[in-house]
Order: C-alpha cells, then sequence, then structure tokens
C-alpha cells in the first residue's frame, strides 16, 4: 500500500482487502474476537470512457482510509473497502449496491456513481436503508427536491447550482468591467449541461441585467468534433460564450477552438476547466479564460490544502481530480460523525451528520458543513479565475459567497417548489 | 399432436416456476432473488430478440429499444398516471407494439444489412428523444424517485419476495408463449421465410406482414423485460435504450445458442454469471469477455446449447435426422 | 428549430463559406473511414464492426509517434503502416475463420476485438484522455474568404482526405490490382481458380481499410481528444454514410459522407436541438426510397 505507482497497487490492495473478508467471514468467531472491520461498499466507475472518475475516487478514498485507520479507525473498527465497478450502467449500479449491502456483509457505502447510476443507487438505499454517501452526483435535486430526499442519504460533492451562482456573480462583475454585452453558449446536451448553463445566465442575468444571448449550442456529449458550433459562434459575434464541457470534451473544444482563432475574438468562460486532468492535457493553453475551480492545488491556497495535493500527488504519481477532494471528503465525515456517535451505526451516524461541521482542506474557511435540512455540503471552496499556459495553471482566484449562494439558492428552490 | 405438446410445454414451465418460486427458501440469502429477477428481465428480452433473428432471420441492431420503452413507459404509466400495476403492464405492452408496428412497417421490408442498420438508426433516435425530451423523461438521469407500486390482488411488488415471484411467474409465462408462438404454424411459415424469402411468395405466403407481426411480437416481449427491469432498479435509465444493450442481447443468443428455445435464456445465465463474477476480479472487464467471446466464436463456433445439442445428437448417430 | 436563421445563413457568403467549409472538414474525414468500411464490405462482404477501433488506434499511434519524434509526418505515415499491419493480422488470423458462416459469427469476433482493442488501448496509455496538440506548422491564424472563416490545418486536412480519393478511385479503376480486387468482389471463386491467392487480396484489402481509418485517426488527433472507446461515435456514422451511399460502393461513401457533412453544419444553424436526429431521419428516408442506398447495388 505504500507503493506510489497508483492504479497497479490500488487494485492489489482491493483484492487483498476483499481476500481478507473472504477470510473474516469464513472464521466470523476469531474477526469478532477482535475488533470486528467494518466494511465500507463503494461502487463507482472504473471501466470505459469516465474511468478516470471511479479511479481517483478510489485513489482518495483509499489515501484517507489509510488515515482513518492508523488513529484507530471507524469507532475503533479498521475500515475495509470493497470497491466495485459498475461500468457506468444504472442497473449495474443498483445489482453491485444491493450485492454489496446483501451479500458481502458492507453496513456503509459511499456511492461514487455518477449521473443517473448515483440516483439508481439511491432507490437501492431508500429499499434498503443503509447510509450512503454520494461523492460523485453533482445534480441539485439529488438533494434539493424532497420528494427525493430520504434521511439515510447524504450529498458530499459540490452542487451544480452553486457553481452557476458564483459563476453568474463572477461573470457580470467582468461582463460591466469589460461591457461584454453579447452573450453565447456551447455547452452538452444533457440534463447536466442544460440546467447549468440556464442557471448561469440566469444569475448572469440577474448581476448584469443588459447582458443578451444572442446563440446557443448543444454538442452531444462525448462529441468529437465541434467544427459546426464553433463555425455558428463565429457567425452569431458573441463577446463572450458560456461553456459546461468537462474533461476531453472541453479540451477538444478549446484545440479545435484555437484554430479557428475564436480566442481573439470573444472570451470564454469554461466552468469545468479547471481540473488538472484538463489542464495538463490540453496543449497550448490559451492565457485568459475563465474557469471554475474543480480542483485546484492553489485554491483555496493554505498549506494544508498543498499538503494534501501533494501527499496524493507522491502516491499516485498523478494530481487529483474533483473527483478526489469530494470522495476524501466523504471519509471525513464518516469519521468525525463515529467519533460523535461513537458508534459506526448508521442511523446514528445519520443523525450525527446533520449540520456537522468537519476540519477540511477544501473547505473555504478550512470547514465544510453538512447542511442538515437538505443533507448537502455547504462552505467547500468555489471560485473562479483565470488561466495562465503553465503552472500553477489558474491565477487571479475570486471566492465565491457563501452567504450569496445560499440566499440564491433559496429562492431558486422555492421557484423550483422544492420548499 | 400440437395441443399435448402446449400442454407439456405449460405443465414444464408451471414445475420451473414452482422449482423458482421456493428456490431461495431452500437457498437461503438474497443474492440468488436479485440474479432471478435480472435473469428474467434479460431472458425475456433475449428470447425475443431469438424469436426475431434466429426464427425471423432478421438480425435487429436495434432490439434494445423496445427494451427501454418498457421499462420507460412502465415508469411514467406508474409515476405520472397512478394505474394499477396490471393495466399499466397491459398498456405499455400496447404501447410498445404500436411503437414497433410503425418502426417495423418501415425496416420489415430491408434486406439483412440493411435493416440491422435501419433498427440501430431507430434505436438511436429513440435514444435521443429520452435525452433531450426532460420534462417527460428527466433526460439523462432517467425517472426518478423511485416507481410506486401499489398493492394488487394482495401482490405487493414492493416486498421483495413479492416482485421476486412476480418476476418468475412473468418470465415462466412469457417463455412459454414464445414457445407456443415459434411451434405454431405461424412459427414455421417465419422460419420458412428465413430460408427462403423468395419463393415463399409463390406458395401465397404473404412476407411483409408475416415479418411485420414477428417484429412487433418479440418487442411486446421485450418490453416484458424491461418492465422487469424497471421494477428492479425502481426507475428507468436512458441505458436501457442504448445500442450496448441491443448487443448484449445479440451477445446472449450467441453465447447460448440460436437454435434450441432455451439457448437464450441459458446464454443470460451464463452472461450474467460471468459478468457479477468478472467485474469483482477485475475492471478490465472488456478484456476478459473479449477473449471469452473469441473462446465461443472461433472454439465453439456456435452458443454453447446448439454446441451440447449437436453433441449428443452425434452421439445418437443412428437416430433419425431431425431439423431442429 | 430555427429556420429564420437557416434562411439568413443561405443569404449570406461568410455563413456560406463558414458552414460549407465546415460540411466538408466533417465529411471528408468521415469520408476517409466510410470508405475502408464499404471497401471491405465490397470485397469480403463482412460488416467491420473494428472499423472505429483502427481509427482510434491510429489516432493513438499518432500521439505516440508525434510525441517522440515531433514530426506529424512521420506520425501520419507511422500510423497507417501500423493500423495496416494490424488490419492485415487481425484478418487472416481471425475475421477469415468465419468467412461463410453467419452474420453473427462475424459481429461477434468483431465485438471482441472491440472489447480488447478498447480496453488494450486504456492498459497501454491510460484511462485518463490525452490530447496531442497542433503541430508547430499549422499554428497559424486561419484564413478569411469572402467574410467567411477557413483554419489552413482544415484546408490540409480535406486535401488528403481529396487525394486518397482520387487515389482510391484511380487505383481500382486502372491498375491490375484493382481489377483483381473488383473481379474478387464479384466472383470469389473464379479468381481463386485463376491461380491468384485470394486470402493476400483478402487480407490487403482489410490492410488497406484499417489503414484509411488509422490515417483519419491520425489527421483527427491534433483537435480532438483521445479516449479508450473514442471510434464508437465515428463508427456509428461511418454506418449511415455507407449506409445512405450504398454498401459497397465508394462514389457512394464520398457523397453520403459530404452530405451527412452538410446536414451537420447546416443542422446545426436550423436545427440546433435535432442536428443527430437529422441523420437518422434522412437515412431513414434515403432507404425508404431506394433500400439498397444512393448508389447500392442489389445484393
Amino acid at each position: 500500500m505504500t507503493d506510489s505507482t497508483g492504479r497497479g497497487i490500488s487494485r492489489r490492495s482491493t483484492l487483498a482487502l476483499m481476500g481478507a473478508g473472504a477470510v473474516s467471514l469464513a472464521t466470523p468467531w476469531v474477526a469478532r474476537a477482535q475488533a470486528k472491520a467494518i466494511r465500507i461498499a463503494m461502487p463507482t466507475i472504473l471501466s470505459g470512457r469516465v474511468a478516470q472518475l471511479g479511479l481517483s475516487s478510489r485513489n482518495a478514498v483509499m489515501m484517507e482510509v489509510e488515515k482513518v485507520n492508523a488513529a484507530g479507525g471507524l469507532a475503533g473498527r479498521p475500515i475495509e473497502m470493497v470497491v466495485r465497478d459498475s461500468k457506468g450502467q444504472p442497473q449495474e449500479a443498483a445489482r453491485v449496491a444491493r450485492e454489496l449491502i446483501n451479500s458481502d456483509g458492507c453496513e456503509l457505502m459511499i456511492d461514487g456513481e455518477a449521473s443517473s447510476g448515483a440516483f439508481a443507487v439511491h432507490e437501492v438505499a431508500r429499499d434498503l436503508g443503509f447510509l450512503c454517501l454520494h461523492t460523485n452526483s453533482e445534480t441539485s435535486s439529488l438533494s434539493a427536491d424532497p420528494k427525493l430526499r430520504i434521511p439515510n442519504a447524504f450529498r458530499c460533492a459540490r452542487q451544480g447550482i452553486h457553481d452557476s451562482v458564483v459563476g453568474g456573480s463572477y461573470a457580470a462583475a467582468i461582463a460591466k468591467a469589460k461591457n461584454l454585452k453579447r452573450w453565447a453558449s456551447c455547452s452538452p446536451d444533457y440534463a447536466y449541461g442544460r440546467d447549468t448553463t440556464a442557471e448561469f445566465m440566469l444569475y448572469l442575468k440577474h448581476f448584469a441585467p443588459d447582458v443578451e444571448v444572442v446563440a446557443e449550442s448543444w454538442p452531444k456529449l462525448f462529441q468529437p468534433d465541434y467544427t459546426e458550433s464553433l463555425t455558428k459562434l463565429l457567425q452569431a459575434k458573441p463577446q463572450a460564450v458560456y461553456s459546461a464541457l468537462w474533461g476531453g470534451d472541453i479540451s477538444a473544444f478549446i484545440d479545435q477552438a484555437n484554430i479557428y482563432a475564436l480566442f481573439s475574438q470573444m472570451t470564454l468562460f469554461a466552468v469545468n476547466l479547471a481540473d488538472y486532468t484538463a489542464l495538463t492535457a490540453v496543449k497550448n493553453l490559451p492565457k485568459g479564460i475563465h474557469s471554475g475551480n474543480r480542483y485546484l492545488k492553489i485554491f483555496p491556497a493554505t498549506p494544508q490544502n498543498a499538503a494534501w495535493a501533494d501527499a496524493y500527488r507522491a502516491k499516485y504519481n498523478e494530481y487529483p481530480t474533483n473527483w478526489a477532494w469530494q470522495n476524501a471528503l466523504s471519509v471525513t465525515f464518516l469519521s468525525e460523525a463515529a467519533k460523535k456517535a461513537n458508534s459506526t451505526d448508521g442511523k446514528k451516524l445519520a443523525e450525527m451528520l446533520h449540520d456537522l461541521t468537519v476540519t477540511s482542506p477544501f473547505g473555504e474557511q478550512g470547514k465544510v458543513t453538512m447542511r442538515g435540512e437538505d443533507q448537502t455540503i455547504v462552505d467547500y471552496a468555489i471560485g473562479w479565475g483565470t488561466t495562465i499556459p503553465t503552472e500553477p495553471y489558474l491565477t487571479d482566484m475570486q471566492p465565491g459567497n457563501w452567504a450569496q449562494i445560499t440566499q440564491l439558492e433559496t429562492e431558486w428552490k422555492k421557484s423550483k417548489g422544492y420548499t | 399432436m400440437a395441443r399435448s405438446s402446449a400442454l407439456r410445454d405449460g405443465l414444464v414451465a408451471l414445475a420451473a416456476f414452482v422449482v423458482l418460486a421456493i428456490l431461495p427458501y431452500a437457498v437461503g440469502g438474497t443474492a440468488l432473488p436479485d440474479f432471478v429477477i435480472r435473469v428474467a428481465a434479460f431472458g425475456l428480452f433475449a428470447t425475443s430478440l431469438n424469436l426475431l433473428a434466429g426464427y425471423g432471420g432478421m438480425i435487429s441492431f436495434g432490439h434494445g429499444m423496445f427494451f427501454g420503452l418498457g421499462a420507460y413507459a412502465f415508469g411514467l404509466l406508474m409515476q405520472r398516471a397512478g394505474l394499477p400495476v396490471p393495466v399499466a403492464f397491459v398498456l405499455t405492452l400496447a404501447i410498445t407494439a404500436a411503437t414497433a408496428a410503425v418502426i417495423g412497417a418501415i425496416c420489415v421490408r430491408l434486406k439483412e444489412i440493411y435493416f440491422a442498420f435501419v433498427t440501430l438508426a431507430f434505436q438511436m433516435l429513440i435514444y435521443s428523444l429520452i435525452i433531450s425530451w426532460v420534462g417527460l423523461t428527466g433526460g439523462d438521469q432517467g425517472l426518478r424517485g423511485g416507481i410506486p407500486r401499489p398493492p394488487f390482488l394482495s401482490i405487493d411488488l414492493s416486498n421483495h419476495t413479492h416482485l421476486y415471484v412476480t418476476s418468475c411467474a412473468l418470465l415462466m409465462g412469457g417463455l412459454l408463449l414464445m414457445r407456443q408462438i415459434v411451434e405454431s404454424p405461424f412459427g414455421y411459415t417465419l422460419r420458412m421465410i428465413r430460408d427462403n424469402a423468395a419463393r415463399a411468395p409463390f406458395l401465397g405466403i404473404p412476407v411483409w406482414r408475416t415479418r411485420l407481426v414477428a417484429f412487433v411480437l418479440s418487442s411486446v416481449f421485450a418490453a416484458a423485460g424491461g418492465v422487469v427491469m424497471s421494477l428492479f432498479v425502481s426507475g428507468a435509465y436512458p441505458e436501457f435504450a442504448y445500442w450496448t444493450i441491443s448487443g448484449e442481447g445479440m451477445f446472449i443468443i450467441m453465447l447460448g445458442g440460436i437454435n434450441a428455445f432455451l439457448g437464450p435464456l441459458a446464454g443470460t445465465v451464463i452472461l450474467l454469471l460471468l459478468n457479477d463474477w468478472v467485474t469483482r476480479l477485475t475492471e478490465h472487464y472488456g478484456l476478459v469477455l473479449g477473449i471469452v467471446i473469441l473462446f465461443f466464436a472461433l472454439g465453439l463456433r456456435k452458443g454453447l446449447v446448439d454446441f451440447i445439442m449437436e453433441w449428443l445428437e452425434g452421439r445418437r448417430s443412428t437416430a433419425p435426422e431431425t431439423r431442429p | 428549430m430555427d429556420l429564420e436563421a437557416l434562411g439568413s445563413c443561405v443569404m449570406s457568403a461568410a455563413c456560406l463559406v463558414t458552414q460549407g467549409t465546415s460540411g466538408f472538414i466533417i465529411g471528408m474525414l468521415l469520408f476517409l473511414v466510410a470508405v475502408g468500411l464499404t471497401l471491405i464490405f465490397g470485397v469480403l462482404k463482412i460488416v467491420n464492426f473494428t472499423h472505429g477501433a483502427f481509427y482510434m488506434l491510429g489516432a493513438y499511434f499518432a500521439f505516440s509517434i508525434y510525441q517522440a519524434t515531433e514530426s506529424f509526418a512521420l506520425a501520419l505515415l507511422g500510423a497507417a503502416v501500423a493500423t495496416a499491419i494490424i488490419g492485415m493480422v487481425l484478418e487472416r488470423v481471425f475475421i477469415s475463420r468465419v468467412y461463410g458462416g453467419s452474420v453473427l459469427m462475424q459481429l461477434l469476433v468483431c465485438y471482441a476485438f472491440v472489447l480488447i482493442f478498447d480496453d488494450g488501448v486504456r492498459l497501454i496509455w491510460g484511462p485518463e484522455f490525452k490530447a496531442m496538440g497542433m503541430p508547430a506548422a499549422f499554428q497559424v491564424p486561419p484564413l478569411f474568404i469572402a467574410g467567411g472563416v477557413v483554419p489552413p490545418f482544415y484546408l490540409f486536412l480535406i486535401a488528403v482526405a481529396l487525394l486518397v480519393a482520387a487515389l482510391l478511385g484511380l487505383g481500382l479503376a486502372r491498375t491490375r490490382l484493382g481489377k483483381v480486387v473488383r473481379a474478387a468482389a464479384q466472383n470469389p471463386g473464379m479468381v481463386s481458380a485463376l491461380g491468384i491467392n485470394t486470402g493476400l487480396i483478402y487480407g490487403s484489402v482489410f490492410a488497406l481499410g484499417g489503414a484509411l481509418a488509422g490515417l483519419a485517426g491520425a489527421l483527427a488527433a491534433p483537435v480532438r481528444s483521445l479516449t479508450p472507446g473514442m471510434g464508437f461515435t465515428i463508427l456509428i456514422e461511418s454506418f449511415i454514410v455507407t449506409v445512405i451511399g450504398g454498401m459497397g460502393s465508394i462514389l457512394g461513401a464520398l457523397v453520403g459522407a459530404l452530405m451527412i457533412g452538410f446536414i451537420r453544419s447546416f443542422g446545426s444553424i436550423g436545427f440546433p436541438l435535432f442536428t443527430d436526429g437529422l441523420m437518422y431521419v434522412f437515412m431513414a428516408v434515403v432507404l425508404i426510397a431506394k433500400p439498397t442506398g444512393l448508389f447500392g447495388r442489389e445484393v
């Protein structure tokens, strides 16, 4: 487990843990004599197009679990992670989640599924009642919609609506200063892309009312070629463009936009660019693109955050991702809740998680809170900055204002009929 | 003769159902019911695909659209209309049949490869519709919030045991009906068109209509599989209507065999076992699956059940030749 | 739907030039992939599901060669040669075993290799996406023609694709090898009775198809993200192209690819939310009117 070669070793450690689990199942009396290990289930995506999501989530969880175990475990019980691949299919996510709880003896779950998979796992949690922390779903309705909410599921991940409020207010300030009135958007055509784009434009207009949207382009998710979107943008001649493309898609978009010299004519606001996977992959990263933080070593600019990024990099030989910090934080929440409850019982932990504030490198002020009313995290570091071609890739980071986020989020919930 | 074989099939299905229904009490644990429910969903789907591809010679790359349609139609009817479960089930099958009639009318007159691609195109069209019609379908997030299931006839599908027994009943009922279809005169007409489409019209067989009826019938059973899946995951997701489901169906019938009626069911069991076992051990599922496929395609050169049947037949070399 | 925008675009020279070249770019790259597919079907009578994987392999090979040598020309050449070799081996060792078998068996073998190639790429190059970066020679400002914008890199791409199309057309029509290939497509038994090694011809055609897809992948590598499984989207679009144009017809592939290119580029102005759907609708309409595709023969 101390090897630093990343992927390979973490798989081996999972296998080792699974093997250990099989032994402890076979000989329950021995296991019970010592402090019985607590098994935590983790369904996630380890293969296919977005395998990076599950791999970096697992890496982060493993790193934090090691620390918790070294400090005595979860209320005295060492943690055993059982991580399993759903291949990104919701029916597999549901199957794996049920199997981990029903057959593999897991008592808690860190749900590393994204998008539809997270909702499938959510239904399993509703059915079986175990404590579940969603770590990779950014869809606001998962926690905001009271019809979906269940007492045993929490979200430990950023949210689209938070990003949009911060992005809208940041972009409005720049729009006013530079007189950017004509806007366009180019976002992926699926629920996340549509919602965050609509919300971004809503708050942009809220803070800068004379902005108008002159064009919208909706490429498919994972579309390889953006030529028709780019030429459409060139025709519409906006002064600024918003994009919710992410990962390889935003990288290809920027590469293709570069050869049209798009950035000499308009300013790009790409909420999901500032993740190291994209920042390090894009060759000739243009200067002056505005981006929200996904995960950055320099934001929040604290020694704790930098130290965490360095430790992760030393262990896995790659930078952490947005998924990594969210999953690392979920382990912190579990261990703090267990300390307070002095128990590993899911119901007691769920009670403790309500309005629990933990010290974390990812907090805006060094702390993150699990808001009780809708069981989702707030006060995590969120902000926007501009790109530079070399490390640290982003500069001039402007943190978001959580009072403002909360106020506008409440109004948004009312408008959606969620309260 | 026909009546007695139908009776025999019915008795076999009933016996299989009874065995399945009491099996969890004998084995214990919750892993087996979950597995059998998934076998029911994919087994119905794969057998229906074999009705089309194996007996009808119509290789569809888009059969998964009816699986997805079944899941979505049922989920939406339960969530939005609040109908009793049996009514929603029957309506779902009717909606699927109507959709399949329209799509089939366009597709079934096309030849082999063109038929395959146009069905694939329709599947992608339905998939794009599900993704873009967010107001109705929830887009890529799927139907959220769980599927309500009010009890009917003292069957409560939110109880996992009830769901299990109901799934077993649907599987056996569906298999029995499909068996009757392929053993009926209609089934033999279908096989004849498959073997010689040019000659059939001279015998007064309406090729287009026969193929269309087969297309619609198989879509209805695929939708039933989709309903079982939507109950298992308590939702419907766009992945159910994606081409990968069609690909998996195709793979299942090749794995099990296309000549024996129960080949696809055996294929389903093999694929799900393989899937559950391999994903436990490695994240390189594709690599392992690819090698297993190569073994079947180049080693056995046919599905497992077909291989065993032919091997048995080879041993009984004196027995008279019978067409499967 | 935004027909007004489409109307005003068709009336403006700048928009026509920009969207028109955009259609050419999408179409010609698609042609490179689709023509290999249609050639393989025409001669070998199999639907090559691994074709998208060759596109992916070409892109990854180009990525690695470019990183090692900094030469885009070498990257293009190397990617084409490497995918040709893989194509030859694949056809001779595996695919040739299922000729004459059921279509399903051929599909299954291809599907197996799609899975193996996708996972193999992930094992070798890693699961995260890669970006190759634009070669220095093409890091130049775009050209402005009649108010429309045209990047030089895309002009190069179109030129290469046109060159390939011309060479293929001439080669099949004029050379001895081309005649043998066309004969083998018509009547393989007769060709082999004449003492010509059909196995070698089949292998070569498959290799040629693979090389064309690999070349397309290499050409696209500077502007597209490289991920395992990246071949699937282009495979589906190539199928649409070959089905519209007629399976086995090279001219059909060219016309079909350009049609899809224009549907995408002008569709994104007129029907921004239904561009993909438009392709499927167009394909369905063509097949209903002419079930063998625009240039297809009865098979």
